[in-house]
């Protein structure tokens, strides 16, 4: 009954996070100290700006009228996918998103699918093999690993593979006017991917390591492994799946949890390898004060946050028979 | 929760080198004028020397000397660690244990907050809003402190809520005292242990999070921080320089995170008895006695098993 109370508590908690966002979004250029416009598009843009355009754009945002009215007119824009526009890029500013979605989606999705993998296959045998060797070895790299600031591991990555030993591209994700296409394509986007995915995944593992490690290790006392052992299962099956499997409940939390430092990992990753992805654009976006480019970035981040982490209530509920039979 | 924490820490080498290494760069940031000559914001007239007697550390684009900015970029993040720690923490214990104590729709409406707090992305907000306000470092601290609370605020009204029902809280009460004064001499040396482990949670990530926006560039500019120095330095790989001010820099970050985080995660195993047992067995005896206590209500104890465990990988990353 309490959870029941608890999980549809949750859905409402991300509207309510969703709301605080807008609101944010709404309230904050108009907080800033003069005329509004240009506390919205930033003093740069209103240099390039005609009077027409902005007659227009007080039009559109109702800038004239009352904080109600203007209220309004900024929901109404948001509901027809209208994010603004960005001077500095010239285009609408969810065309300019669109454009740097892509890369940000290949390497943040790539590196959850990783350091999943990677973090369970590690915890269980680390767990399995608690005290010997590998395990201590493995837990004190991967805590080390966790510690280090996301981006100043991507900084080493760069400064040993890419600059001191010239195996990787320095920056971007294509080489520029290369003409290139089929496999060497493919070939040269991974080599540009090689090592923002490896930063992500390095700073992604340890948790999920740990996390699974600790769950087998108390596992391994369950009496269902005792029985397992006793029915003649292979080292092999009992380790995947019976401790593994048991390992994924908490697993699948923690990806809820995982994926907001996922994002913004990706996001200070980007703009260490130069990477052509949403990181980057807000690093161009803040240091050009090109707001309305960098309040669609982050509300488009925050959405995806809040998706995925409903997304992970749900999945939850049908992995673990003993959530969903609690209805 | 009577643990002797200092008993606890001091043979557990990973406490004892964040301690070792936190405690090294106090000192830094301490007497950063005595071990420098120069002042971090001087022009020393040669920009990107290497690294020689005059300038320990070479000087950087601006003609700064690196070792003396490094110095001084130790004072603001452990400043604002320190007074996030403080802040964020002061927050969750008021909240959370005035919320365990009063009940009622209080409750409710701070955990509904607490709620959305946590599902929020934080570091996303806080570029948003640093974005508007490039905070100072006074407005840095405060925005940090308002968003860390949430987490820890949890915490300690599930603690006191089991705490209130204790024999000598019921005594108190009916000696007269108030909530305040329960609240004073009761509950915070009860749940003190956990006070340290949150405020060291908070520390650290205020100095991501103060490094990390300065590396974004959306801080204050005046602000000397190891976070804005990468992002100067970030720009200039394809020169030398990277070895005496890149470098330098983020291994300095790093190992203030890692000793703050090595210090979370042995506080944490030293609190909890189930971690304390499994990492340190002095006997069947112990396992076989806590099997028989939790393992009738198997569902209650998994729940409680994540908790913990959700709290530790946030030890890691952030």
């Amino acid at each position: 009954m309490q959870d029941n109370k608890s999980r549809r508590g949750g859905v409402f908690s991300y509207l309510l996070a969703l709301l605080v966002i807008f609101a944010l979004n709404f309230i904050l250029p108009r907080m800033m100290p003069g005329d509004p416009l240009h506390a919205i598009y930033g003093d740069e843009a209103l240099v390039a700006m005609t009077p027409q355009m902005e007659a227009h754009l007080i039009e559109l945002f109702a800038l004239d009228k009352s904080w109600s009215e203007q209220m309004v007119a900024y929901v109404l824009a948001l509901l027809q996918g209208n994010l603004g526009f960005s001077y500095y890029y010239k285009d609408e500013v969810s065309a300019v998103i669109m454009g740097a979605l892509p890369w940000t989606l290949l390497l943040v999705g790539l590196s959850l699918l990783i350091a999943t993998a990677l973090g369970v296959i590690l915890g269980i045998e680390s767990g399995y093999r608690r005290r010997e060797r590998l395990d201590r070895g493995l837990l004190a790299g991967l805590m080390l690993l966790a510690g280090l600031p996301d981006f100043f591991l991507g900084i080493l990555l760069l400064l040993i593979f890419g600059v001191s030993l010239h195996l990787f591209p320095l920056s971007g994700a294509l080489t520029p006017y290369s003409g290139l296409e089929g496999l060497p394509l493919v070939v040269d986007i991974a080599r540009h991917l090689f090592l923002p995915l490896a930063a992500l995944v390095l700073v992604d593992v340890g948790g999920i390591y740990l996390l699974t490690r600790n769950t087998v290790v108390t596992i391994l006392k369950e009496g269902f492994m005792l029985t397992a052992r006793a029915k003649g299962c292979s080292e092999f099956c009992l380790r995947y799946s019976h401790a593994g499997r048991n390992a994924l409940l908490p697993v699948t939390t923690a990806t809820g949890l995982r994926i907001p430092q996922l994002i913004t990992g990706a996001l200070f990753i980007e703009i260490v390898f130069s990477y052509p992805g949403l990181g980057l654009m807000l690093r161009t976006a803040l240091d050009a004060r090109d707001y309305p480019l960098i309040q669609g970035i982050l509300l488009l981040a925050t959405i995806t946050v809040l998706t995925a982490n409903l997304i992970v209530d749900h999945i939850y509920k049908r992995l673990d028979p003993r959530v969903r039979y609690a209805y | 929760m009577h643990t002797d924490l200092c008993h606890e820490i001091r043979h557990d080498w990973m406490a004892l080198l964040g301690i070792l290494v936190m405690g090294l760069i106090l000192l830094m940031a301490i007497f950063a004028p005595l071990l420098s000559p120069y002042s971090p914001s001087d022009y020393t007239g040669r920009i990107f020397s290497p690294p020689s007697l005059d300038h320990l550390l070479g000087t950087d684009s601006m003609g700064q000397d690196i070792w003396t900015r490094l110095l001084f970029g130790a004072r603001t993040s452990l400043l604002v660690a320190a007074s996030v720690a403080l802040f964020a923490s002061s927050l969750s214990v008021f909240i959370g244990a005035s919320c365990a104590l009063v009940g009622g729709l209080y409750d409710r409406f701070w955990m509904r907050v607490v709620d959305v707090m946590i599902s929020l992305p934080t570091i996303i907000v806080m570029i948003l809003i640093a974005a508007y306000f490039r905070p100072s470092l006074p407005l840095l601290i405060l925005l940090i402190s308002a968003f860390s609370w949430s987490g820890g605020a949890r915490i300690v009204r599930s603690q006191v809520l089991t705490l209130k029902e204790r024999m000598h809280i019921y005594a108190a009460r009916t000696f007269g005292a108030d909530p305040w004064h329960i609240l004073k001499t009761h509950i915070v040396p009860d749940i003190s242990p956990i006070i340290a482990s949150l405020m060291i949670h908070d520390a650290r990530r205020a100095v991501f999070m103060e490094a990390g926006l300065a590396f974004l560039g959306v801080s204050d500019p005046l602000i000397i921080s190891w976070g804005k120095m990468m992002h100067q330095a970030l720009a200039f790989t394809y020169l030398d320089v990277w070895k005496w001010w890149l470098l330098p820099t983020g291994i300095l970050l790093s190992l203030t995170l890692v000793s703050l985080s090595f210090l979370g995660v042995s506080l944490e195993a030293a609190m909890d008895p189930r971690l304390y047992r499994h990492e340190r067995e002095h006997g069947r005896e112990h396992d076989r006695c806590y099997e028989d206590v939790n393992g009738q209500d198997y569902g209650n104890e998994r729940e409680e098993h994540e908790n913990g465990e959700i709290g530790l990988s946030e030890a890691g990353g952030c």
